[in-house]
C-alpha cells in the first residue's frame, strides 16, 4: 500500500514538473527564437535539413549574416533535424505562415518534392538550395557542383604527385556516405584525373567513414599498418582528411603524406590548411548568402535565373590566411 | 562426454581463438615479411579501437544482468564529449562548468558518505553473515549517520574547491577525468530513478533519456558549434595527450581504462554481495526482493555505473579524436548490446559475465580489423558483421541439432551436447520443442 502511494506521488510530481517546464518553455521559446522585426516588409522562410553538421552550421551563419544586410526581410529558419518527415512538417508550417519566398535545402530529393510542389501550388516562389528536388517547377536552384570540385581536387592531386603524365604514388581515398550523391560525384571527378596516370595506385576500395573524423581516423590507422608507402590521402570532406592526418601523425608518418580535403569551412579545413596539416581544401560554398540575395532580388520584382552553380576555390597555404581574416578567425 | 562438455562450455573462447587464427593466417604480409595482423602495433590498435565501445559495454553488461537495458549510453557519451571539450577549451563559467561542478560535488558527497556508512556496517556485522540479512545490523547514529555525512561533506568540499579553482583557466586532465564521468553518472542515476520510481520499462525510459541527452548535448554545445575541436597544445592543455599515448610503451591508455573497468567490475560482480544481488535480481526480481535484497538501490547503482562508464568513454573519445560533438555516440548503444550478447550474457538478465563481454568486444574489434586489413568494401563489411553477430549468438545459445529441429529438419536425440544451461535457453528451447530435448 505504501509503495503504491509512493508510486502515485512520484508520478504526480513528475508529471506536474513536466507540465510546468513544458508550459514555461512554450512561453519563453517564441519570444526568444522569433525576434519578429517590426519594420520587416517581407517574411522569408528557410527550411534547413539539419544543423548538426558543421557545413550546415556555416550555411545558417551565412544566411543570417546576409539577412542583416536586408532590413526589409524577416527571416524564419527551421531545422529539419535530419528527418524527412520533420522537414516536410516544417515546410507545411512555413506555407501556413504565408512566407513570401520559400528557401529550402532538402534533406533528400524524393521525400521533399511533394511538399515543394504544395508550396508552389500555394503561390509561393521556391528557391531550392544545395540539393535538388524531382521537379522543375521551382523558381531557382542554387548549388555547388561536386563533380567540378572533385575534378579540381584530382587535378591538384596529380600536380602534387609529380604532374600530368609522370605522376606517381599511392593514394588513399576515404569516402563520405556510400549511398550519397555528393560522395559519388566527388569520387568520379577526382578519378577523371588520377585514373589517367599510370603511376598512381589506389590503395583502398570504397572505404567509407560516413563523413566523420573519428571513423576516418580508424580507417587510416589500419591503412597505415597495411601499406608502408602512402603518398596522398583524399578525403571527401575536410574532417575525414584531418582524421587521417591525425592517424598519420600518431604513427609519426604525417610528413610523408599529403592530405587533400573538400568543403573549406573557415574553422575547419581552412584552419588546418593554414597550419600546414592539410595540403589543400576545395571550397564547397554554402548557398546561404547567395540564396537570400536572390530571394530579395525576386521580391524586388527582378527576374532571376533558373540555375546558379556556385564556383569552387582551391585553398592552400597561400590564400588561407586571408580567408581566415575575412571570417574573423585570423 | 566431459571433453565435449568442456569444449562446449568454453566455445566463446574458441570463437575468439578462431577469429584470431583466421586473422593471423590470412593477414597480408609487409614487404619485410612481417605478419601485419600479428604485429604489436596492429594488435594495440585493435585494443584502442574497441576500448570506447568496451567501456560502454561493461556498464551495459551490468544493466542487462539485472534484466534491464540502457539505450541512452551513446547520447550520454556524446554529452560527456561536449562537456569535456568545453571544459578543456573554454575558460570561465560555461554551461559545462555550471553543470559539471555541482554534479561532481553531489556525486562525491553521496559516494563518500555511502562508502563510510558501508565500511562501518561491514565492521559491525563482522565476517560470515549471509547475504540479504542487512536488517540484522543497526548502527548507532554516530557511525550510521553523522560520520558518513561529515566525511562526505569534507570530500565534497575539497572536490568543489578543486574544480572551482580550475574554472578561471581551462580545466586540466584530472579535473576533466573527474567531472565528465560524474555528469554521466548523474544521467544514469536519473534514468535509474525514473525506472524504479515510476516502475516503468527500462527500454522506454532509457530511450527517452537517449533523445533527451542528445538534445541537451546540442543545447549545451550551442546551435553554432556542431563540433568542438580540441587542439592539445594550442586551445587545450598539452597534458591531455596523455590519454591517447601508450602506457609504458605497450598498452594504449584507453585500453588500460577498458581493461581496468573489466577487472574492477568483474571483481565486483564475482566477489561482492552487490554482484550476487545483481544476478539475483536478473534471475528473479520478486524472489530477490522477498529475500531481502534492496532491489531499488542495486538497480540505481547499475544504471549509475553505466552512465559513469559512458562518461569516461566520452573523455577518451575527445582525447582520441580531438573533438567533442553531440552526435559522437550514434549507434554506440547497439554496438555495445551486440558485444554483450555475443559475450554470452542473456538479454533476459541473470546470466552472463564481464569476461564474456571482454571476449565479445574483442571478437567485434578483431573482425573489423581483419576486414579492414583485407580492404573489404564498407557496405560488405556491414553485411559480414551482421552475419557474424547472428552466427556467434547462435553458436552461443544453441547447437546445430536444435536449430535444425526448430525448422523440422531433424529431431534432437536425448540430451543435447550443449552444456551451458541457461534459463533463457531452457525457456526458449522448451517453447520451441515442447519438452523434446534441450537441457533438463
Amino acid at each position: 500500500m505504501r509503495e503504491f502511494m509512493k508510486r502515485r506521488e512520484f508520478l504526480k510530481l513528475t508529471s506536474a514538473a513536466a507540465i510546468v517546464t513544458g508550459a514555461g518553455t512554450t512561453l519563453i521559446l517564441p519570444a526568444r527564437f522569433n525576434p519578429a522585426r517590426a519594420e520587416a516588409k517581407w517574411t522569408v522562410g528557410f527550411s534547413q535539413a539539419t544543423t548538426l553538421e558543421p557545413w550546415r552550421v556555416q550555411f545558417n551563419k551565412d544566411i543570417k549574416k546576409e539577412a542583416e544586410n536586408h532590413p526589409d526581410v524577416n527571416l524564419i529558419i527551421t531545422d529539419g533535424e535530419d528527418k524527412t518527415e520533420k522537414q516536410v512538417a516544417d515546410v507545411e508550417n512555413l506555407i501556413q505562415q504565408e512566407v513570401k519566398v520559400l528557401l529550402i535545402s532538402p534533406k533528400e530529393s524524393a521525400g521533399l518534392t511533394g511538399v515543394v510542389l504544395k508550396a508552389i501550388d500555394a503561390g509561393i516562389p521556391v528557391i531550392v538550395l544545395d540539393r535538388n528536388v524531382d521537379t522543375d517547377k521551382y523558381t531557382q536552384f542554387i548549388g555547388g557542383d561536386n563533380k567540378l570540385i572533385g575534378r579540381a581536387a584530382g587535378e591538384y592531386a596529380v600536380e602534387l604527385l609529380g604532374g600530368a603524365g609522370k605522376a606517381k604514388g599511392n593514394v588513399v581515398e576515404i569516402w563520405g556516405g556510400m549511398g550519397t550523391e555528393p560522395a559519388h560525384d566527388r569520387h568520379d571527378g577526382f578519378h577523371e584525373f588520377t585514373d589517367k596516370e599510370a603511376g598512381i595506385k589506389n590503395l583502398l576500395s570504397e572505404q567509407s567513414a560516413d563523413w566523420k573524423q573519428d571513423k576516418a581516423y580508424d580507417i587510416m590507422t589500419t591503412a597505415l599498418r597495411n601499406n608502408e608507402q602512402i603518398d596522398l590521402v583524399y578525403g571527401h570532406n575536410d574532417p575525414m582528411a584531418y582524421g587521417a592526418f591525425l592517424a598519420a601523425k600518431d604513427a609519426g608518418r604525417e610528413k610523408d603524406i599529403k592530405f587533400i580535403g573538400i568543403d573549406g569551412l573557415p574553422d575547419e579545413g581552412v584552419t588546418w590548411v593554414n597550419k600546414g596539416e592539410l595540403a589543400a581544401t576545395f571550397l564547397y560554398a554554402t548557398p546561404g548568402a547567395e540564396g537570400l540575395r536572390q530571394a530579395v532580388k525576386l521580391l524586388n520584382g527582378e527576374k532571376i535565373e533558373k540555375t546558379i552553380v556556385l564556383p569552387t576555390m582551391k585553398i592552400t597555404k597561400e590564400n588561407a590566411p586571408e580567408i581566415l581574416k575575412a571570417n574573423g578567425l585570423g | 562426454m566431459t571433453a565435449l562438455r568442456l569444449l562446449s562450455r568454453t566455445k566463446l573462447y574458441w570463437g575468439l581463438a578462431l577469429i584470431f587464427l583466421i586473422g593471423a593466417l590470412s593477414s597480408p604480409v609487409s614487404s619485410s615479411g612481417r605478419n601485419i595482423f600479428l604485429s604489436p602495433g596492429n594488435l594495440t590498435d585493435v585494443l584502442r579501437q574497441v576500448s570506447i565501445t568496451g567501456l560502454v559495454a561493461t556498464g551495459m553488461t551490468i544493466v542487462i544482468l539485472i534484466g534491464g537495458i540502457d539505450l541512452s549510453v551513446g547520447s550520454v557519451m556524446a554529452f560527456a564529449t561536449v562537456v569535456t571539450a568545453m571544459l578543456l577549451t573554454q575558460e570561465g563559467w560555461t554551461g559545462s562548468a555550471l553543470l559539471g561542478i555541482p554534479a561532481t560535488t553531489i556525486v562525491a558527497f553521496v559516494a563518500v558518505a555511502a562508502l563510510i556508512h558501508f565500511v562501518f556496517k561491514g565492521l559491525a556485522r563482522g565476517p560470515g553473515v549471509e547475504i540479504g540479512r542487512r536488517a540484522d545490523v543497526a548502527l548507532d547514529s554516530w557511525r550510521g549517520r553523522i560520520l558518513p555525512i561529515a566525511g562526505g561533506l569534507v570530500i565534497a568540499t575539497v572536490v568543489a574547491w578543486f574544480l572551482t579553482g580550475q574554472v578561471a583557466g581551462k580545466f586540466g586532465v584530472l579535473a576533466v577525468l573527474i567531472t565528465a564521468p560524474c555528469v554521466g553518472l548523474v544521467f544514469g542515476l536519473i534514468s535509474g530513478a525514473i525506472i524504479v520510481g515510476g516502475r516503468l520499462q527500462p527500454f522506454i525510459v532509457t530511450l527517452a533519456m537517449m533523445v533527451g541527452a542528445l538534445g541537451s548535448a546540442r543545447l549545451l554545445a550551442g546551435q553554432d558549434s556542431a563540433v568542438l575541436p580540441v587542439y592539445t597544445g594550442t586551445n587545450a592543455t598539452e597534458e591531455f595527450e596523455v590519454l591517447r599515448t601508450m602506457a609504458w610503451g605497450v598498452i594504449p591508455v584507453p585500453g588500460l581504462f577498458f581493461l581496468a573497468a573489466i577487472a574492477v567490475f568483474g571483481c565486483l560482480l564475482k566477489f561482492t554481495a552487490f554482484g550476487r544481488y545483481v544476478f539475483a535480481i536478473g534471475g528473479n526480481e520478486d524472489a530477490a526482493r522477498l529475500s531481502g535484497v534492496d532491489v531499488v538501490r542495486v538497480k540505481l547503482a547499475a544504471y549509475a555505473i553505466s552512465g559513469l562508464l559512458a562518461g569516461i568513454a566520452g573523455v577518451l573519445f575527445v582525447a582520441q579524436y580531438r573533438q567533442g560533438k553531440p552526435d559522437a555516440g550514434q549507434g554506440l548503444e547497439l554496438d555495445a548490446i551486440a558485444a554483450v550478447v555475443i559475450g554470452g550474457t542473456s538479454l533476459m538478465g541473470g546470466r552472463g559475465s564481464l569476461v564474456g563481454t571482454l571476449v565479445g568486444v574483442l571478437i567485434f574489434g578483431l573482425l573489423s580489423n581483419i576486414l579492414q586489413l583485407h580492404n573489404i568494401n564498407s557496405n560488405l563489411q556491414l553485411v559480414l558483421k551482421g552475419l557474424i553477430i547472428v552466427c556467434t549468438v547462435l553458436v552461443q545459445e544453441r547447437n546445430l541439432g536444435q536449430v535444425l529441429a526448430a525448422f523440422g529438419f531433424a529431431r534432437t536425440k536425448g540430451e543435447a551436447p550443449g552444456g551451458t544451461t541457461g534459463r533463457a535457453e531452457q525457456r526458449t528451447a522448451a517453447l520451441q520443442q515442447e519438452g523434446n530435448g534441450g537441457n533438463p
